[in-house]
């Protein structure tokens, strides 16, 4: 019987059989390389989103602490919106105002038609953002893979319900003239190279200071990479089994500790721009911080821009763990011209109108794509390249599980903060299981909370 | 005749409307009825809408189903004790604010009633507190608690009277607490003040002339023309002083947004992390209900003390 005819009867070959198989145990091994598989195969088949002439925008954004990047950002917006005869507005808020200014419009029904969305956003506010797979299969296709954070904050059970549109990494500005002084010749690599080098930054007078208060950025991103690099966490992958009572937490609180008797400087009234002010008013030797302070003394202050430089977050003994302030663009489910909104997100993200923006917001901002990641200007100053260095090790707020209404409620309740706030209070002599215990209460309040 | 035969020949429409013109009972709902379509649609109904949303499992865009006191029992039996601390806060800040407010607004609105030069000035200056917007002011005091620029400090080490570098104010439990009730009173008495001086203003002055002839001294003046005269705006004032103070919001929120590990969170910045950044606006709408009870009988108590008579 010839070959052709077996193969009919059965119509299941030898190789057929062999592929099926090979998938199905991919699948089963590794279904989210299938799933982002899927994804991007999508993108052949996605419609481009067409403005409608006449058609009106309202895009709401934080205030940058770069200002000419807002600036260009605008002018993209109104080119934009000019060239398709579509009225543009850009609404900007400070960093505070922007999530009551969302909260009111969600709760409303009616604002911008677009919002920018910071952390876990897209997961609280889900039904009132619309369905956005396309526009990012497209964005898939033409940029690559997206930054994983970026993803974990805009995919809501499988659905995209934000465009990513910017990491703001977050690494260490330090004074080389201080660390020099001290002894201190690079920025420690380690976190207990940190309390050594805190310890002899002290004598300057001048220390290595961070909030440990209630700041929306700064005290979320030195506190949470400090529990994840002593193997801490919030709660298990699940979501849902708190585990931050553990022997990783103490070991990180116990760092913490002597971090704060050796020398380095906790604020817990520091607010988000303090730490900035301190810098530039000579008062501390190092911070945490988005590259705002060094793009400031470099373009504006040029008081210490010579003896600036930065560098990438220190390792623990589970790795080297960091957390960047996120953002991404999210069309709302109120919007009359929800397609107008999706075309002109695509332009934005357009690589060379996108490049254009992270030129002139001087590394401040990286991309949220894999073409976006070898922004050349990161290569156009050295010191830049440790906040290019913090993207790929960033985390989440309640990594390991993924963003949700709970990570949402943990992180905006500084749960992780005022746990290491509370330890270190009275020069770092706090109690550590009162503040284990207390977290975990609270931790527990919301996780089991149906 | 002739108006006889006027009346009779009048719709009936026209009658109606002339009668209810006369009767002062509905002419008098009749003109209530703007007044309380604004206050319904302005207050009762967000309340009402407060409450029902305390009632159900809500979230932010989403309404939700009845749960009964779901979210009350949630947080009177949470053991995490942020709630507890907000109580006890607010309980705090609202008693010591006020009793501050009340007696150094007393003693300002009695210097402003004297002559002096300047007097209109001063007077109008007293306001810059309640004139300049709020944030901008909470911003400003920030500022001047801030532990790297303080001017407060400044002042007090300059002036020797606390060693270098002087109090951390918003980074201690105890200071920041005491600093947010400083600010409270830097606002909220110029209100007390402004309404006290408006209520000596009416005192006749034949009362005092009249006391001065039977030979009362100034504290006797005080104490048996003044206060009793001013008894009915004292009590308005406090009332709404009182309610404003438990739900003052700006003010915390802009100094310490809790802060130190919520050493200084209140119930309206608790409700608020639930409600908004947190999206479990039932939740917020139940915590910052949990005081109505107390509240009522608070107001209950000083509308009954308005009512008495004299």
């Amino acid at each position: 019987m010839p070959q052709g005819n077996k193969r009919a009867e059965s119509g299941w070959s030898r190789r057929d059989f062999l592929k099926t198989a090979g998938v199905a145990a991919a699948t089963l091994a590794f279904p989210e390389i299938i799933i982002s598989c899927g994804s991007q195969s999508s993108s052949t088949s996605a419609a481009i989103p067409k403005p409608r002439k006449g058609a009106s925008i309202r895009l709401l954004q934080w205030t940058s602490f770069v200002k000419p990047a807002d600036a260009e950002f605008t002018r993209q917006a109104l080119e934009w919106g000019a060239a398709n005869g579509v009225t543009v507005a850009i609404e900007r808020v400070t960093g505070d105002q922007l999530q009551p200014k969302t909260a009111a419009a969600v709760e409303a029904g009616a604002g911008p038609d677009i919002i920018q969305m910071q952390y876990g956003w897209p997961q609280l506010y889900t039904d009132s953002c619309l369905d956005v797979t396309n526009e990012v299969n497209i964005l898939i296709g033409k940029l690559g893979k997206p930054d994983p954070v970026n993803e974990a904050f805009c995919k809501v059970k499988g659905t995209w319900r934000a465009i990513p549109y910017t990491v703001v990494p977050n690494a260490w500005t330090y004074r080389t003239d201080y660390f020099q002084q001290a002894g201190v010749s690079n920025f420690p690599t380690t976190w207990d190279e940190l309390t050594a080098a805190a310890a002899k930054l002290k004598g300057t007078g001048k220390p290595i200071s961070q909030t440990d208060g209630h700041a929306y950025g700064d005290s979320l991103t030195m506190w949470n990479p400090v529990l994840w690099g002593f193997g801490g966490k919030e709660v298990n992958a699940d979501g849902k089994t708190v585990a931050i009572n553990s022997k990783e937490t103490r070991d990180a609180m116990k760092w913490a500790q002597g971090a704060v008797q050796a020398g380095f400087v906790v604020h817990p009234e520091w607010l988000d721009p303090d730490n900035n002010q301190a810098y530039h008013a000579n008062r501390i030797s190092g911070t945490l911080n988005g590259a705002s302070i060094y793009i400031r003394e470099k373009i504006e202050f040029h008081k210490y821009t010579d003896v600036t430089n930065n560098a990438p977050m220190p390792s623990g003994p589970k790795g080297t763990f960091a957390m960047n302030l996120i953002f991404n663009h999210a069309v709302m489910k109120w919007s009359p011209d929800a397609e107008t909104a999706r075309a002109m997100l695509l332009a934005l993200m357009d690589q060379t109108n996108y490049q254009k923006w992270t030129t002139i917001a001087s590394g401040y901002n990286a991309g949220p794509f894999e073409a976006l990641h070898n922004d050349p200007i990161f290569a156009s100053d050295p010191k830049l390249k440790a906040f290019q260095d913090v993207v790929a090790p960033g985390k989440w707020p309640g990594w390991p599980a993924l963003p949700s209404k709970k990570t949402a409620q943990a992180q905006t309740q500084f749960i992780v903060a005022d746990m290491f706030a509370k330890s270190l209070a009275n020069g770092g002599t706090g109690d550590i299981e009162a503040a284990i215990s207390a977290a975990e209460t609270s931790l527990k309040a919301i996780f089991e909370r149906p | 005749m002739g108006t006889a035969v006027r009346t009779s020949a009048a719709p009936a429409w026209h009658r109606r409307r002339v009668r209810i013109y006369d009767r002062e009972a509905p002419l008098g709902y009749l003109l209530l009825l703007p007044t309380l379509l604004v206050l319904g649609i302005f207050l009762l109904y967000p309340f009402l809408f407060g409450i029902w949303l305390s009632l159900t499992d809500s979230e932010l865009g989403n309404l939700g189903a009845f749960i009964g006191l779901g979210n009350y029992r949630f947080e009177w039996t949470n053991t995490d004790g942020v709630f507890y601390t907000a109580v006890v806060n607010t309980f705090l800040y609202t008693g010591i604010t006020t009793v501050f407010k009340l007696s150094l607004g007393l003693v300002m609105a009695l210097l402003l009633n004297q002559a002096f030069p300047f007097r209109r000035f001063v007077r109008a200056a007293l306001l810059l507190p309640y004139i300049i917007p709020t944030v901008l002011s909470y911003e400003a005091w920030r500022w001047m608690f801030d532990p790297t620029f303080s001017v407060v400090n400044w002042l007090l080490v300059n002036t020797h009277l606390v060693a270098y570098p002087g109090p951390n104010w918003l980074g201690v439990p105890f200071n920041a607490m005491a600093a947010l009730m400083i600010v409270n009173v830097w606002r909220g008495t110029p209100f007390y003040a402004i309404a006290f001086l408006a209520g000596m203003q009416v005192i006749p002055l034949d009362l005092y002339e009249a006391a001065r002839v039977d030979g009362a001294t100034r504290w006797q003046q005080f104490t048996n023309i003044t206060m009793p005269m001013l008894r009915p705006v004292l009590l308005v004032v406090l009332l709404l002083s009182t309610i404003l103070t438990f739900a003052d919001f700006q003010g915390p929120f802009v100094l310490t947004n809790g802060a130190p590990y919520n050493s200084t969170q209140l119930l309206s910045i608790w409700a608020y992390q639930w409600g908004i950044p947190g999206g479990a606006i039932s939740l917020g709408a139940a915590i910052s209900l949990v005081l109505f009870p107390l509240l009522t009988f608070v107001v209950a108590g000083v509308l009954f003390l308005l009512r008495r008579p004299e």
